[in-house]
């Protein structure tokens, strides 16, 4: 059943067009990979996706209905998103950053907010860091409490932006593994990400991004081992290598 | 005596509507005359302990008797004294104001002439080479400026770039004992009792040579006030009252020539009669060694007597720049929230404020406010623009002004992934403001904030204009009584020092403490 859909999607800064015509529908339960190189519109698609951008042309339905500028904050509590850097709010602890917006987007009591906060940290394996300002985490702790934060809004589908691009080699696992246990819970996840390892392993959809336009589009199985486009070859084996 | 008329032009286009009619009927309505002056002009009017004094005084005493009611005093900077009888809020001025043909052009009324005065040239003890006007043609001459002073050393011929302007005659005189200048001119009362407290390195050089008549003020208009006055002058001169306080306050005998000279002249607003030649008549001997002490020792017997005064004007200063300071910073953050709004039609406005007042002067908001504004609002508002009033609005307003760029360079500063991080989770604009990005904001504007309040306390000074006895203000008056200015403009410095040294330290221990949270996280790369 489709969650959500993306149609005849443009998005121009200036003069430069980075999305050029998306169309794009994707399941309830559909672990998504996104993949590209640098700059062929993987952050915007996504930025698109919950309005952070506002795309020039084209629309977004999200659950059967569009979204637009006056219902986007709705839209947003059911999309959770999680960014390249973290970007944690640094002035509250861990528990603080999950339970901000439960308090005070869906009105839930701090006691309420806090139990909940509390599991969702247990979850990302953090409980032991509930009272830690984000300074005192390393990035990949911080990474995963911004996972907890946006599974704070009960959200029906995850945006991750990169979510491993900025950090150390050693810390990406930590990462990677609380994002499989939330795709096997059958989370819909769309995910822009340089892994190959993951969207091999957890994917269940591959889409290949050039200049602004879906160049691929298929199981793991076919995009990344029997590519048909000779640019999808190029880039994996240019990914691959590195 | 000879002061100058520093009156912005849009006063004069403002020119008093404030009704003409009846103003004897409404002093006595409101049981109150209201004299403007500046006490800072020895031995008109002083304020030596806290408390207005001098000639002028006690005139202006007798006079609020002779119409039957109290009289009020407003005490503030020269440059604001005749601009209050154009916006209404005094009756009159008694500031020793030389009767001019410039002045009644301008629009002012002039009482008959109530003090014969005539302008001295002052030189240092012994100083044999300047006695007469010619003799400093060629010399450098200290002033007040915009008094009848300058306009007598100009009509000596004295070029302008040999003339030292001042804004108070007492500055003049320092000038000239510091060597800077070979002679200082000014009204012989004035100059004769400021040397008899202080400056013994000094003397006058010879009698008189212009002579000055010194009239009570009137807005125009208000001739009716203007026959009172003169009535009642004529009255206390006949009857012994002026005889005594000429003596009390010049030393010196009132004569039969002088009430002879004041007869001749008794018609209202009689100008000065330029140049006349006044040798015969002898000076006064100035003996300036009664107070003993140079105008630079440090003296601690004035000091002791001085120091609650400056602490009090030190009280009113804190007072002052703490309701500005909260005013400007909660006006402060309200423009930079506007100037970010999401709502693009409300940035125009914040930005055009901001630009507007960072782009004039303070001691001209100070005046729009206080001057200008009475004659534009309703009586009804107008009336509670009082001094107080105004001088913490036009700090408040500049304030506002200047946290709120503080502000947002906060705002803009931080990474605008916070923005959007909030936003994302469902914030709207507002909520993401209030929750995530100002909380982070506060510790960044904390220490350039408390530099601004560091600037505000010593701009407080600038509100002296409009009457307020700030720190600034008590000093100057105390210093210019005589004694030692070194003495209190040091103590004053040590004052707002003792203000602002701890606000400062403040900001550095702010600044260590909240640079441990900034560090970059660990294991985050670039």
């Amino acid at each position: 059943m489709s969650i959500l859909a993306v149609q005849g999607l443009t998005k121009r800064f200036g003069s430069n067009e980075v999305l050029k015509g998306i169309d794009l529908e994707i399941n309830e339960g559909e672990v998504v990979a996104l993949i590209g190189a640098s700059g062929s519109g993987k952050s915007t698609l996504l930025r698109c996706i919950n309005h952070l951008e506002e795309p020039t042309a084209g629309q977004v339905v999200f659950q059967n209905e569009v979204v637009t500028a006056d219902r986007v904050n709705e839209v947003r509590r059911h999309i959770g998103m999680v960014f390249q850097r973290f970007n944690l709010f640094p002035h509250l602890t861990a528990l603080g950053n999950v339970t901000l917006a439960p308090r005070k987007v869906l009105g839930l009591s701090d006691a309420e907010a806090e139990k909940q906060g509390r599991e969702l940290l247990d979850q990302v394996h953090l409980g032991q860091k509930c009272d830690a300002l984000p300074a005192e985490l390393s990035g990949g702790q911080q990474q995963r409490v911004a996972i907890a934060r946006a599974l704070a809004l009960k959200p029906a589908a995850m945006l991750f932006d990169e979510p491993t691009s900025a950090l150390d080699p050693e810390l990406v696992g930590e990462v990677l593994e609380v994002m499989r246990d939330l795709a096997s819970s059958g989370m819909t996840m769309i995910v822009a990400t340089h892994e190959m390892g993951f969207a091999r392993d957890v994917a269940s959809r591959v889409i290949f991004l050039e200049q602004g336009r879906i160049l691929e589009d298929g199981p793991p199985s076919q995009v990344l081992e029997n590519p048909r486009e000779a640019r999808t070859r190029e880039f994996l084996a240019r990914v691959l290598r590195a | 005596m000879a002061r100058r008329i520093l009156v912005p032009l849009f006063l004069l286009a403002l020119a008093a509507s404030a009704g003409a009619q009846g103003i004897v009927d409404r002093i006595r309505q409101k049981k109150e005359l209201v004299i403007a002056t500046d006490a800072t002009y020895p031995p008109f009017e002083t304020k030596p302990g806290g408390n207005l004094q001098g000639f002028d005084v006690d005139v202006g005493q007798e006079l609020a008797k002779e119409l039957g009611v109290k009289v009020r005093w407003i005490d503030q900077e020269w440059a604001g004294v005749l601009g209050s009888l154009e916006s209404g809020k005094a009756d009159l001025v008694m500031a020793g104001v030389t009767i001019t043909a410039e002045r009644k052009a301008k629009g002012y009324l002039f009482s008959r002439p109530y003090f014969l005065s005539g302008q001295v040239i002052t030189r240092r003890k012994g100083d044999t080479h300047i006695s007469k006007p010619e003799d400093i043609k060629d010399k450098m001459v200290s002033v007040q400026a915009e008094t009848t002073g300058q306009f007598a050393v100009e009509k000596i011929g004295v070029p302008k770039n040999h003339q030292l302007r001042f804004d108070q005659i007492q500055e003049g005189l320092l000038d000239l004992r510091n060597k800077k200048s070979d002679a200082c001119v000014g009204d012989l009362p004035t100059i004769q009792a400021i040397l008899r407290t202080g400056y013994p390195e000094l003397e006058i050089a010879g009698p008189p040579f212009v002579k000055e008549n010194l009239g009570i003020v009137v807005w125009k208009g208000n001739e009716p006030l203007v026959a009172q006055i003169n009535r009642a002058l004529g009255r206390m001169m006949v009857d012994g009252r002026y005889a005594r306080f000429y003596e009390k306050w010049f030393q010196e005998p009132y004569t039969t020539a002088l009430v002879a000279e004041f007869d001749a002249q008794k018609s209202a607003g009689s100008p000065v009669k330029e140049a006349e030649d006044l040798s015969k008549k002898p000076v006064p001997a100035v003996s300036a060694d009664n107070q003993g002490g140079s105008s630079f020792t440090f003296r601690g017997d004035l000091l002791a007597k001085a120091m609650p005064l400056l602490l009090r004007g030190a009280v009113l200063t804190l007072q002052i720049t703490a309701l500005s300071l909260v005013f400007g910073v909660v006006g402060g953050l309200l423009l930079a929230l506007l100037r970010l709004s999401p709502i693009k039609a409300l940035r125009p406005p914040a930005v055009a404020y901001v630009e507007v007042v960072r782009g004039t002067p303070l001691l001209m908001q100070i005046y729009v406010i206080y001057f200008v504004l009475p004659a534009v609002l309703p009586p009804g508002i107008s009336k509670y623009l009082t001094p107080f009033v105004a001088g913490v609005l036009a700090l408040s307003l500049n304030a506002a002004a200047y946290s709120s760029e503080i502000f947002r360079a906060g705002i803009e500063s931080l990474d605008s992934g916070q923005m959007e991080a909030a936003r994302s989770l469902g914030m709207n604009h507002s909520m993401a403001m209030r929750y995530v990005i100002l909380p982070q904001t506060i510790r960044r504007v904390l220490p350039p904030l408390t530099n601004e309040a560091v600037a505000l306390l010593k701009d407080s000074s600038l509100v002296s204009v409009v009457a307020l006895a700030e720190l600034m203000r008590v000093g100057k008056e105390i210093a210019t009584d005589g004694g030692s200015p070194t003495t209190i403009y040091l103590t004053v410095a040590a004052i707002y020092l003792a203000m602002t040294l701890p606000l400062t330290w403040l900001v550095r221990r702010l600044e260590e403490r909240w640079a441990i949270g900034r560090r970059r996280p660990e294991g985050a790369k670039a």
